[in-house]
């Protein structure tokens, strides 16, 4: 005898990330510590190579000057010396420009675009019709008998974003889930409710030139997530997130 | 006082021998020189577990790497995944050289040394891995490259010496 029909829809939904690309700013007592441990360091070492041969050309120069030394070293030494090299790196280093770490999505404040937070996770979420209701979440798709829930959420991604993500899924269990049982009107004898499995995926490159199916899609951080999300759906999604 | 007063028992006293207690632990047997040890643990399957696991990470800061490694270790230890080996491979020093060609020719050089650490894991249960492999990608510090693959042969080779001499005999001997 065939199993009696399950009751419950399932959905698989996607939580696309974004990793940080850059490390978080130091804490203030972070940064104190590390200033105390760079000069600890800085007493402890001894000199190097370059320090030790910057001080015994300086020694040189200074008894030429003094007692007016012959110089028969010069001409045998070529003309760098340790000081001229230092000059050199300084002015590369000033030359040299660090891309800025407030980017002007920053500045203005602007959801959709993947620049934004630099130092933090940064999701997907896509404003879909569920039921009669348009609602912010993460995307999903109806799961179809046949295939597995992972795959699933591979297509709901692939959906909203075009063939060619590079997302790296890690593993084949879901993170987390959230069942909601539909309103009294809809409920019929085998359409209970409705469970979503949350899967995760990484963005490999952050490189999303091609289309978007939808025009509202936002990239958020995880602090952001309250402005959009229902607070059952949001708790349920909390718990899967790192910071 | 001084000369009386140490705690070595000389062989005429009743108490010689007081502290001995090697003779009660089981023998070992004796380390050979060459270790073939080739663990390969049911992979995919029922068993949904993975086989040796080995996490590389390399760098050109050396402190970073080591700091990094130690705490990879210890994470494991504390979720108490199996850790059967944490090594270090051979570092390699690269030479930059500058051609800058205005008027004389000049190469200024700058020598940097990458640095690769390894933690080989076994035990991770597939639901888990995921989660272990998202937390330490979250706490990757800056410049270090992370690489998790499965244990190989080749993997194991590669930290062997190779024997030139021993590889002529066989030549010669097919």
């Amino acid at each position: 005898t065939a199993a009696a029909p399950r009751p419950w829809r399932l959905f698989g939904a996607m939580c696309l990330l974004r990793p940080p690309r850059i490390t978080q700013p130091l804490e203030k007592e972070e940064e104190e510590i590390a200033a105390l441990m760079g000069q600890i360091e800085l007493e402890k070492s001894h000199y190097s190579d370059h320090e030790i041969r910057k001080l015994e050309e300086e020694e040189q120069l200074r008894r030429r000057k003094e007692s007016m030394y012959d110089d028969d070293e010069a001409p045998g030494k070529t003309v760098i010396m340790a000081q001229d090299l230092e000059d050199k790196w300084e002015q590369k280093l000033l030359r040299f420009e660090a891309a800025p770490r407030i980017t002007d999505a920053d500045k203005s404040n602007n959801r959709t675009s993947l620049d934004r937070k630099l130092d933090s996770n940064l999701m997907l979420l896509v404003k879909q019709k569920v039921g009669n209701q348009e609602l912010w979440l993460l995307p999903q798709v109806e799961w179809q008998p046949g295939e597995t829930l992972r795959s699933t959420a591979e297509r709901a991604m692939a959906m909203f974003l075009g063939d060619h993500i590079q997302a790296k899924i890690l593993g084949n269990a879901p993170y987390g889930i959230y069942k909601y049982k539909f309103p009294r009107a809809i409920r019929t004898e085998d359409n209970v409710g409705a469970k979503v499995f949350f899967f995760k995926a990484f963005l490999q490159s952050s490189d999303l030139s091609q289309a978007e199916l939808k025009e509202d899609y936002l990239w958020v951080a995880k602090d952001e997530l309250g402005d959009y999300l229902k607070s059952e759906y949001l708790k349920k999604v909390n718990r899967f997130l790192l910071d | 006082d001084a000369l009386v007063s140490c705690h070595r028992h000389y062989k005429s006293r009743p108490t010689h021998g007081i502290g001995r207690f090697k003779y009660l632990l089981p023998k070992e047997a004796p380390k050979k020189k060459k270790d073939k040890v080739q663990m390969k643990e049911i992979n995919v399957g029922t068993e949904h577990e993975y086989g040796d696991v080995n996490i590389q990470m390399t760098s050109y800061d050396m402190c970073l790497v080591e700091h990094f490694a130690q705490y990879v270790h210890k994470l494991c230890n504390r979720l108490s995944i199996r850790v059967n080996e944490s090594y270090a491979m051979p570092t390699k020093t690269n030479e930059v050289l500058f051609l800058e060609e205005r008027g004389s020719k000049m190469q200024l050089d700058a020598v940097l040394t990458t640095h690769q650490r390894v933690v080989q894991i076994s035990g991770l249960s597939s639901t888990f891995a995921p989660i272990l492999l998202e937390i330490i990608q979250s706490s990757q510090p800056e410049g270090v490259h992370l690489l998790v693959k499965e244990h190989t042969e080749a993997d194991f080779k590669s930290r062997l010496k190779s024997r030139p001499e021993l590889e002529e005999l066989l030549a010669q001997m097919n």
